[in-house]
């Protein structure tokens, strides 16, 4: 090889190994990259998040033989790596991925994991779609590229506190219990903030520690105090110990309200019977009533889910399926794979589908009217929505029947 | 009676760092090994205590014994030949990186078998309570503190009393004295690296029932029974029980009365501070005054 020749080639494999995923996607195939808590302690809704971004692109694969995007034909693939929960490795496996060329990213599990590894897509240019990050630092650091299905921690207190302001005896009193995390500080920071300016008394407002492994002392204040309702902006296993210690010590609230947890087969697993009662934020129902190409339903999505997949269907799922159809509805109105255009309509979108009703707010969190929580309870075993009225299966039990009745 | 409240939950909470912490103070302080699986034999007590309970309805607490059994047979196994190989062909200090790498391992298999879901061992007297006036306690809890104290007699006992105690202790305390009195000095580290398995285990079997576990738990729990033996000090059951014990109080003393979040850091602020003033632990090395 003369030396042309060499310095051609070279350039040429250079120019191959800096073009960003847009060309592979003349290969016909969009690459989602990323990271998901597939191990560690954030991995059980990690891989319910995983799950769903599986379930979208298996469907839009198979069922819609894929996507067509400025009249070309695209089948979608996935290249998620497992983070183990741990926001280092995260980041070294998001910076791998940005280095190959990744343009389109899907978000991890866990705030903690999301703000580094979405300041690093940002920084290089690229996009980031998560439904697993809520905390307010996400989206108020001026980032332009970064996309959250739920809205900021802070936001997502509003229903609650409506919700509350219609219980019958009035809530006069309540405690609000945190961990010492990004996600769970900020939600506690907007509970409060929604719940003092409702007129309600927030009594306690308790920090635990980011590992929890008791709770005992604070529950001996719990009981002290005697608050109305308990809210709970922890994670699932922190959650579980809280009410099981709850049980165990007979510490009994009128409501027990834990943003995170009783979602999962986990938590119900571990309290049978003591779950009842309990109350929780789902971002999706499959009772709600939308609809769109993708899917067709809300129920037709927990259909298809169910008849392809053995994990137990939480609204995680959804959420995550959700987050490809953004990209997939921004990449058909854009017409392009360009990451800008896609970006563009991304932040413009306003698409109803299966989940709701899918708008951003100019920072990037999702719309609060439109995607905030609804308000379950386990009523009988039966997941019941008790608020907002208009979508409410079932009213709220309030106050809740003592642990030894629910046994 | 807050006070005496956050004195109890202290001393039951202590009672389970205790009896998760003296398989790793008795391997500390007769191999003088940093055992960084330790973690791992606590979680696999659970998981073989979930396991049991789900197939066999084998309560936990039963299920000590053959967990005991299980892993002090694996602990042994683990010890001659991982650990005695890495120890003879480096050095001690290598026994560190060792257990390191298979804690890893260890973990990834937990994970690989049972899933990376949090898991809970829920017998029907798991959600009991005891009231004393306007006392309340746990019952799992006072149970996790019974069993604590009962095996940390029973080591105690054979510590003291059986000729396999005080061969322990001979090799403990004088190694090549100990060989050259005809003990299998080899045999007898493999045989205290197995109990202090076996303990672990068992400890791991009423974690299980008291709070929830995952294999990442692991490092939570080897990470406690490093404090307990700092604590209380090395290789003898009293010390891991004031060690545990003083851990919880600390625990629920600065729960109560300064901040929940601040537990952490205060447990290390004593670690840090009886590392300088007492590096042996309040009880010292059971072994040490010997070497």
């Amino acid at each position: 090889m003369d030396r042309r020749s060499f310095l051609k080639t070279g350039a040429a494999l250079a120019v191959a190994g800096a073009m960003p995923s847009v060309a592979r996607a003349q290969e016909s195939t969009i690459t989602f990259g990323g990271s998901i808590p597939m191990t560690g302690t954030a991995a059980e809704t990690g891989l319910n998040v995983l799950y769903g971004y599986r379930c979208a692109v298996k469907y839009i694969n198979e069922e819609m033989g894929g996507v067509e995007i400025g009249g070309q034909k695209y089948k979608l693939g996935l290249n998620l790596f497992d983070d183990a929960s741990d926001p280092a490795r995260a980041t070294t496996l998001i910076q791998r991925q940005v280095d190959e060329g990744i343009g389109f990213f899907l978000g991890s599990f866990g705030s903690n994991i999301v703000l580094p590894t979405c300041a690093i897509t940002e920084a290089a240019g690229r996009i980031m779609v998560q439904a697993g990050g809520g905390s307010d630092l996400i989206f108020t650091q001026g980032r332009k590229r970064v996309f959250g299905i739920f809205p900021r921690a802070s936001l997502q207190f509003v229903s609650s506190v409506n919700m509350f302001k219609t219980l019958d005896p009035k809530v006069g009193k309540i405690s609000i219990m945190y961990t010492n995390d990004a996600f769970s500080e900020f939600q506690a920071t907007g509970a409060r903030k929604t719940i003092e300016e409702a007129g309600i008394e927030v009594i306690d407002y308790i920090a635990l520690p980011a590992q929890v492994s008791d709770v005992s002392n604070v529950l001996t204040t719990i009981r002290q105090n005697a608050p109305d309702i308990l809210v709970c902006t922890t994670h699932d296993e922190t959650s579980t110990l809280i009410t099981r210690q709850m049980v165990a010590t007979n510490t009994n609230v009128p409501m027990l309200y834990q943003t995170l947890g009783p979602q999962t087969a986990g938590y119900r697993d571990a309290l049978g019977n003591y779950a009842n009662g309990v109350v929780t934020q789902a971002y999706w129902s499959e009772r709600a009533t939308f609809e769109c190409e993708y899917f067709g339903s809300a129920a037709k999505f927990a259909e298809y889910y169910a008849a392809n997949f053995d994990r137990t269907l939480t609204y995680h799922m959804a959420s995550g399926a959700v987050c490809i159809l953004a990209y997939v509805q921004a990449a058909k109105i854009a017409g392009s794979l360009d990451v800008d255009a896609v970006r563009d309509a991304l932040s413009a979108l306003d698409y109803n589908c299966f989940y709701g009703h899918l708008r951003f707010t100019p920072e990037g969190d999702g719309d609060p009217a439109l995607l905030g929580p609804l308000l379950v309870q386990r009523q009988a075993g039966d997941i019941e929505v008790i608020a907002p009225g208009e979508v409410a299966s079932a009213k709220p039990i309030y106050p809740a029947p003592s642990w030894q009745d629910r046994a | 009676m807050l006070f005496l409240q956050t004195t109890l939950n202290g001393l039951v909470l202590g009672g389970i760092y205790s009896l998760a912490a003296v398989g790793f103070s008795l391997v500390f302080g007769v191999l003088g090994i940093v055992n960084l699986t330790h973690g791992i034999f606590v979680v696999a007590g659970a998981y073989a205590a979930m396991v049991l309970y789900a197939k066999l309805g084998m309560d936990p607490l039963l299920a000590m014994l053959p967990i005991g059994a299980l892993l002090f047979a694996v602990g042994y196994a683990y010890q001659r030949t991982v650990i005695q190989w890495a120890i003879s062909r480096a050095s001690l200090v290598a026994s560190l990186v060792v257990t390191f790498g298979v804690a890893m391992i260890g973990r990834n298999l937990l994970q690989l078998v049972f899933g990376p879901d949090t898991h809970t061992i829920t017998p029907s007297y798991s959600f009991s309570s005891l009231t004393f006036g306007p006392l309340q306690i746990d019952v799992v809890r006072l149970v996790a503190l019974g069993a604590s104290l009962v095996l940390l007699v029973l080591l105690a006992l054979i510590l003291l009393k059986t000729h396999f105690g005080r061969a322990i202790r001979a090799t403990a305390q004088q190694p090549l004295a100990a060989q050259l009195s005809g003990l299998n000095v080899r045999n007898l580290h493999g045989l205290t690296f197995g109990l202090g398995a076996a303990l672990a285990g068992t400890s791991g079997a009423i974690i299980g029932i008291v709070q929830p576990f995952s294999a990442a738990s692991e490092v939570a729990w080897t990470l406690n029974a490093f404090i307990v033996v700092v604590l209380g000090g090395i290789g003898s059951p009293a010390g891991a029980l004031v060690g545990g014990l003083l851990l919880g109080l600390i625990n629920a003393y600065t729960a109560q009365y300064i901040g929940p979040s601040l537990t952490q850091a205060a447990m290390f602020l004593v670690l840090v501070v009886m590392l300088m003033v007492r590096p042996n632990g309040l009880l010292g090395n059971a072994f040490g005054e010997s070497r």
